[in-house]
C-alpha cells in the first residue's frame, strides 16, 4: 500500500489534481480526484497519494497559514505542490533515481505546473467554474484529462515523461524569449502574452506545423521525438478513463476540443493557420474560429493566426464585438491580407536579414541566462551551446539556482517591495565559475568553464557582460 | 521532560483541562485530527496500523516508574542503577537547580500558566506583547531576524532550561516560535519538545510519527517539507523520530545536522541500548529516563546559533603559549597511561589540551556533546562527580564514566574511563593532574588567555612583510610602530580589520579544530553575531554541497556582508566582511589571514594531540 505500489507504475512520475472542497466524507474520498497520471493506477493508490498531499498542506497551515505545502523531499521522491485555484491543488510527484539524469529544481518543475494550468485556463477557464458547471466533475475530469495528456506528450521520450531537469538550468520556463527591439515595438509580457508565446512555440512554429522552414532559435520548440510516442499513452488508460473520467459525469460523450493535440495546425492558402480543433465541439463541419480566455480582462476573444515564413502573427477580437461570427472573421482576414501582408513580408525580411541565426545570443567564452522577472522576458546562451558543458557545471548550477530560488522567495515574502541584490560566485569542483547575480528584479547566471582560476577574471566577465548587455545593471557601480 | 507531572494525565484531559489561552484551539485540534483522518483513513489496505500507533488514551500508561530520576538526585557515584527490565540505562547526574532564583529572569505573566510550569521553575515569561526568550530566536511577530538595534536585550545573558512550558500546539505563540525541536519514539510518544509540555503535545506528537509512517510504509523516507518560510525536518534514528520545525532560513543540511547533535546528545546520556527498550515494548515512554536533562538540550539548541562547532565539526582550542600547552598536555599523557581512556581540560567550550589513551580518538562532536552536558549542568560544578555517559562517535552502544571536577569557574577536567569502580583512581589523579597545573601556571595562563582573548582582526598587519618569526602578545602579528596609530584610530571608528574585514574561522582539515576571531566592531550584538553564524553555515553547506562539492572558492555579497570561502585539503577559511568590501583588496586579505593563523598556530592549535607524536 501507499507510495510502494505507487512506483510499481510504468512511469516514474506522478501528476494528479484534486479539489481539497470535494470528497470530504467517508466513501466519497473519489470526489476529490479530478485527475491522476498515470490514469490507470489503482483508485487506493491515488488516494494514498493525495491523502499525503492533503495531510501535508493541512499541517504546515498550522505554522505557515499563509503559505502551505510547496514541497517534499523525501530520498526518493519529491513531490511538488502548486495550488493552481483556491483549494485545487497540483501535485507531482517525481523519481529520484539512481540514474544520473534526475537531478531537479523544484521552481523549474512548480512552473511546469503552472504553465499547463496557465494554458488549460486559457481555453477552457478556471477548474473552478467548470466544477461548478457541473458538480458532479465529469465534466472538468474530461476536460483536464485530455488536455494535460495532450500536454504531456511533449514531454514524452519513448515511455517515459522527461521534464525539465539541471540540463534545462540555462532556461526560464514563463518568459518570453524577445528579439533585440526597440523598446518601444516591444509589446508589454503580461500572462497572457506569455500563454500565447508558449502556445505558438508549442503548435505554430514552423516545425510544429512541419513545414520544413528552418525556424528562429529564440523559439521554444515542442519535443519533437516525443510525437511518435502519444498514441501509446491514450491506449494505455483508455479504458480507465472510459470509467471514471468519462462515464462519471453521466454523458459518456463530451465534446472536448483538444488545442494542444499535435499537428492539428495547417496553413491554409492565405497564410491563415487552420485547424480542426473546435469543429467537433461547434458540431459543424466547418471549421470554427478557436476562441481563448483572456486571464486578465476575463474576455472571450477569437484567435486567429497569420503566418508568413518565420513570422507568425496573432490576432485577438473580443466575441462580443462580432455578431456574426463567419462573416466577422472573413473580414478582418481580408483587411490583413489587403492592409497589412505587404508590411509584414518586408518586416519578415528584414528580421530575417538582421537575424543572426542559431547563435545570434552567444556569447563566447560564456554560458548565461539572463532574465528580466518583471517584464517576463529572458535570454539565453543558444541551447546548442549550452550542450557543450560538463554534467558537473550544470549540476553545481542547478544547485546554485536552488539556493537562489529559496533566498528570493524569502527576500519576497519578509518584504515584498524590497529589491533582493546579491552575488555569488562559486568555483566549483571542476573547476567551473558557477555564477548567479541578483538585482533589481533581474537575474544572471553563467558558467565559465575552462576559466582563469582567479575570482577576480569571473567577476570581470560578468562585468563586460552587464556593461556590453546589459547596460551596465550588474556592473558594481 | 516532564518527570514531575502527573504520569497518569492523558494529552486529551490536559488539553481540555487547562485555560485556553487560544480561541482558535478547537480549530487546531480539528487541523490534527483532519490530518490523522487524511493520512490514516485514505489508506484502505495500510498494513500498518496507523490509527493504533498514535492513540492518545494510552501515551504515558506504561511509564515503567515515574519518580525514577529524583530532581534531587545532585550527584551519585559508582555507575548507574538498573532502568527497566534489561536495558542498562542509568540515570544521569543531574542536579538541576530549578528554582535558582538569578535564573528566574521574570514572574510568568501568561494567565494560563500551570503549577506545572511554576514548579519547573520556568525562565519562559515575557512581557505580553513581546514573545520571546533572551539570546534564543523570537517568534516572528516580534521582528524579523535582522531586525535588531545595537543595544536590544539580546545582549542579557542565555538562560538554560525549559521555556514556555505552558504552552502547546493550540498556543498562538507556540505555533509563531521561530524554531521548534522535537523528539518522539516511533510510537508517537513525546520524548522532548524544545517549547512546550510534552505531555501536552501527545497528539501533536501523534501526528509527526503518523507523517513520518505514512510515507515510510509507501517505502521512501521524509526528509524535508517546505511551506513558505518553513521548513520542516524529518531524521528517524531506529525506534527514535527527530523533527525540526523551523522559520529561521537555515539550509536544510544545517538542520538535519543539529537533529543528529540532538540525537547524539540523548545518546551520551543513554546509550543507544536504549533502542531494546523499543523492541521490548513499542509503546515504551522515554520521558523518565532522561528527566531533568532539559537544560542539556536547551543548551545544546541554543549553541546551534553562536557555536561554530555545531556545523564545521571541528572543535576549538583555547589560546595559550606553546610550552603552557605542551605541560598540560604532559601530565594529562601521564594519567592516560593509568587506564584512562580520555583526559580532557577545558575553559567553557575550548579545549586546553587532550589526550587519549594509546589509539583511542575523540570525535569532535564527541567533544562538543561532552563539554555541553558538563557545562549545562549545574551539578558539575559544585563539586566532584562520577557520571555514566556515552560518547555516541566513539561507541554508541556502551556507556563510559566521566570524572568531571572544576578547577576554577570556568575551567573543568574529564576523565573518561570503562570502569566503573574508578571513582578514587580518578581522583587521585585529578590531584595529581591539578597540582601540576597550579605548579606549572597553567591555570592562571588559562585565565589570563580568557581575559585577553584570540585574535583580533584589527590586529592583522596591513603590511604583508615578513614577520619577525615568534609571534607577539596576544597574537598579534609584529608591526611596525608607525603601523600602530592607523590602527588606533581604525578601532575607534569600528570598521573591523584591514580591507572592511569583520570576522574570519580558519579551520584545519588534519587537526580536526578551528579558530576564529573575537568578534569586533561593527559585530557587536548577539543578534549580529548570531545572523553573522548563520550566514557561516549557509555559505558552509552551500560549499559541502553532497553531490557535487566540495567547491573550491565562494564569493558571496547581499545587503550584510561580502562573505568569502576558500576550502583546499589542508584548511578551509571562513571570512566576513563590510558589504562594500573591495573583491582585490578582500582576496589579498584572506591570504594574509591564513599566513597570520599559520604563525600563531603553535599557540591557537593543539598539536600533536596524538600521544604518540611527542
Amino acid at each position: 500500500m501507499g507510495l510502494s505500489s505507487v512506483t510499481t507504475g510504468s512511469d516514474a512520475t506522478k501528476f494528479c489534481i484534486f479539489d481539497l472542497r470535494r470528497g470530504q466524507h467517508e466513501g466519497e474520498e473519489l470526489d476529490k480526484i479530478l485527475f491522476f497520471y498515470p490514469a490507470d493506477l489503482p483508485f487506493s493508490t491515488q488516494l494514498s497519494v493525495i491523502g499525503l498531499s492533503e495531510g501535508l498542506i493541512t499541517f504546515t497551515r498550522i505554522f505557515s497559514p499563509e503559505a502551505a505545502c510547496e514541497v517534499i523531499e523525501a530520498e526518493g521522491h519529491s513531490h511538488v505542490f502548486y495550488e493552481a485555484e483556491p483549494d485545487v491543488w497540483m501535485v507531482m510527484i517525481v523519481e529520484k533515481s539512481k540514474e544520473s539524469e534526475a537531478i531537479w529544481r523544484i521552481d523549474a518543475l512548480r512552473r511546469v505546473l503552472k504553465e499547463v494550468h496557465s494554458l488549460f485556463m486559457m481555453f477552457h477557464g478556471s477548474i473552478r467554474a467548470l466544477l461548478d458547471k457541473e458538480p458532479s466533475g465529469g465534466l472538468v475530469r474530461s476536460h483536464l484529462y485530455t488536455f494535460i495528456m495532450d500536454y504531456l506528450s511533449d514531454f514524452l521520450v519513448g515511455k517515459k515523461l522527461q521534464l525539465p531537469n539541471f540540463r534545462d538550468s540555462l532556461k526560464e520556463r514563463g518568459t518570453v524569449q524577445m528579439l533585440t527591439i526597440g523598446r518601444e515595438a516591444a509589446i508589454e509580457v503580461q500572462e497572457d502574452t506569455i500563454n500565447l508565446f508558449t502556445y505558438a512555440v508549442l503548435r505554430f512554429s514552423p516545425r510544429a506545423l512541419s513545414s520544413g522552414l528552418s525556424s528562429w532559435s529564440y523559439l521554444r520548440k515542442g519535443n519533437v521525438s516525443s510525437h511518435a510516442a502519444t498514441g501509446s499513452v491514450s491506449a494505455n488508460s483508455g479504458a480507465v478513463l472510459d470509467q471514471f473520467y468519462r462515464s462519471s459525469g453521466g454523458d459518456p460523450s463530451y465534446h472536448i476540443a483538444r488545442p494542444l493535440q499535435q499537428d492539428k495546425w495547417t496553413k491554409g492558402k492565405d497564410g491563415f493557420l487552420v485547424s480542426d480543433i473546435w469543429k467537433a465541439e461547434a458540431g459543424s463541419s466547418a471549421a470554427t474560429t478557436p476562441t481563448i480566455w483572456l486571464q486578465k480582462t476575463e474576455e472571450k476573444v477569437f484567435l486567429c493566426t497569420f503566418q508568413h515564413r518565420n513570422l507568425t502573427l496573432i490576432l485577438l477580437f473580443p466575441v462580443i464585438s462580432l455578431l456574426n461570427e463567419e462573416q466577422g472573421i472573413s473580414l478582418v482576414k481580408q483587411q490583413v491580407l489587403e492592409n497589412a501582408s505587404l508590411k509584414i513580408v518586408k518586416v519578415e525580411e528584414k528580421l530575417s536579414k538582421g537575424w543572426g541565426g542559431e547563435n545570434a545570443y552567444h556569447v563566447s567564452g560564456c554560458r548565461y541566462l539572463l532574465v528580466d522577472g518583471d517584464r517576463n522576458v529572458s535570454r539565453a546562451s543558444p541551447p546548442t551551446k549550452v550542450t557543450t558543458l560538463t554534467k558537473e557545471s550544470l549540476v553545481a548550477l542547478n544547485k546554485l539556482r536552488e539556493e537562489v530560488d529559496l533566498e528570493k522567495s524569502r527576500a519576497k515574502s519578509d518584504s515584498p517591495d524590497s529589491d533582493k541584490d546579491m552575488e555569488i560566485c562559486i568555483r566549483a569542483k571542476n573547476n567551473a565559475w558557477v555564477i548567479a547575480r541578483f538585482t533589481r528584479g533581474k537575474e544572471l547566471y553563467m558558467v565559465l568553464e575552462k576559466a582563469n582560476e582567479t575570482l577576480l577574471y569571473a567577476s570581470d566577465t560578468v562585468e563586460n557582460f552587464s556593461n556590453r548587455y546589459c547596460n551596465g545593471l550588474f556592473s558594481l557601480d | 521532560m516532564g518527570s514531575d507531572s502527573d504520569s497518569s494525565t492523558s494529552a486529551d484531559d490536559s488539553a481540555a483541562d487547562n485555560a485556553d489561552p487560544n480561541p482558535n484551539s478547537t480549530l487546531i485540534d480539528q487541523n490534527l485530527d483532519a490530518i490523522e483522518d487524511q493520512l490514516a483513513s485514505i489508506v484502505l489496505a495500510q498494513p500498518n496500523d496507523i490509527e493504533d500507533s498514535s492513540s492518545e488514551q494510552e501515551v504515558f500508561k506504561d511509564a515503567p516508574n515515574g519518580s525514577l530520576l529524583d530532581e534531587d538526585n545532585q550527584q551519585e557515584i559508582g555507575g548507574g542503577e538498573i532502568v527497566g527490565d534489561e536495558v542498562e540505562v542509568v540515570s544521569s547526574s543531574i542536579g538541576v537547580v530549578w528554582r535558582s532564583s538569578e535564573l528566574e529572569v521574570d514572574q510568568p505573566s501568561s494567565p494560563s500558566s500551570s503549577g506545572y510550569a511554576g514548579e519547573r521553575g520556568s525562565s519562559g515569561a515575557t512581557s505580553a506583547s513581546e514573545i520571546e526568550e533572551a539570546g534564543g530566536d523570537r517568534i516572528r511577530e516580534v521582528g524579523r531576524d535582522d531586525s535588531f538595534d545595537g543595544v536590544s536585550d539580546s545582549q542579557a545573558p542565555w538562560v538554560p532550561g525549559k521555556r514556555h512550558a505552558d504552552e502547546d500546539d493550540a498556543s498562538v505563540s507556540w505555533r509563531k516560535r521561530k524554531k521548534h525541536f522535537f523528539i518522539l519514539s516511533h510510537s508517537g510518544k513525546p520524548i522532548y519538545s524544545r517549547y512546550g509540555d510534552e505531555h501536552k503535545l501527545a497528539g501533536f506528537s501523534a501526528t509527526l510519527q503518523a507523517i513520518i509512517s505514512f510515507v515510510e510504509n509507501g517505502g521512501d523516507h521524509v526528509k524535508l517539507v517546505r511551506a513558505g518560510k518553513h521548513q520542516v525536518v524529518f531524521l528517524v534514528k531506529g525506534p527514535i523520530y527527530l523533527v525540526c520545525i523551523s522559520c529561521t532560513g537555515e539550509p536544510y543540511e544545517s538542520l538535519r545536522g543539529q537533529l543528529e547533535l540532538i540525537y547524539g546528545q540523548m545518546i551520551l546520556i543513554l546509550t543507544k541500548s536504549v533502542n531494546r527498550c523499543f523492541e521490548k515494548n513499542p509503546k515504551f515512554d522515554m520521558t523518565p529516563l532522561l528527566g531533568g536533562t532539559d537544560v542539556v538540550f536547551s543548551s545544546l539548541i541554543h549553541s546551534f546559533s553562536w557555536n561554530p562547532a555545531t556545523f564545521l565539526h571541528a572543535y576549538t582550542c583555547l589560546p595559550l603559549a606553546y610550552a603552557t600547552r605542551q605541560a598540560a598536555g604532559a601530565i594529562l599523557h601521564d594519567v592516560a597511561d593509568s587506564g584512562v581512556l580520555f583526559a580532557i581540560l577545558m575553559c567553557k567550550h575550548k579545549v586546553v589540551s587532550l589526550v587519549g589513551a594509546q589509539k583511542a580518538s575523540l570525535h569532535p562532536d564527541d567533544v562538543l556533546l561532552l563539554s555541553n552536558f558538563v557545562m549545562s549542568s549545574e551539578s558539575f560544578r559544585t563539586s566532584e562527580s562520577f557520571s555514566p555517559i556515552c560518547l555516541p562517535r566513539y561507541n554508541p552502544m556502551a556507556f563510559l564514566y566521566a570524572y568531571v571536577h572544576y578547577l576554577d569557574v570556568d575551567t573543568y577536567l574529564m576523565l573518561l574511563t570503562t570502569s566503573s569502580d574508578a571513582f578514587y583512581h580518578l581522583k587521585d589523579c585529578r590531584i595529581r593532574i591539578e597540582m601540576v597545573l597550579l605548579k606549572s601556571n597553567v591555570l592562571s595562563e588559562v585565565q589570563r588567555s580568557m581575559l585577553d582573548g584570540g585574535m583580533r582582526v584589527e590586529d592583522l598587519s596591513v603590511d604583508p612583510s615578513p614577520r619577525s618569526g615568534s609571534s607577539s602578545p596576544h597574537l598579534g602579528q609584529s608591526r611596525l610602530a608607525t603601523d600602530s596609530l592607523d590602527r588606533f584610530q581604525e578601532a575607534f571608528v569600528g570598521i573591523g580589520g584591514p580591507a572592511g574585514l569583520w570576522h574570519f574561522i580558519y579551520r584545519s582539515i588534519y587537526l580536526d579544530q578551528y579558530a576564529s576571531s573575537e568578534f569586533s566592531s561593527p559585530i557587536n550584538s548577539l543578534q549580529q553575531q548570531k545572523r553573522l553564524y548563520r550566514a557561516y553555515q549557509k555559505l558552509y553547506a552551500s560549499m559541502h554541497d553532497k553531490g557535487n562539492g566540495p567547491h573550491k572558492t565562494q564569493f558571496r555579497r547581499d545587503e550584510n556582508y561580502v562573505l568569502l570561502c576558500w576550502v583546499t585539503q589542508d584548511f578551509e577559511l571562513y571570512a566576513a566582511f563590510d558589504p562594500l568590501a573591495d573583491k582585490a583588496l578582500a582576496i589579498k586579505t584572506c591570504n594574509r589571514v591564513c599566513q597570520w593563523v599559520k604563525d600563531v598556530e603553535n599557540e591557537i592549535f593543539l598539536l600533536g594531540a596524538s600521544p604518540f607524536s611527542w
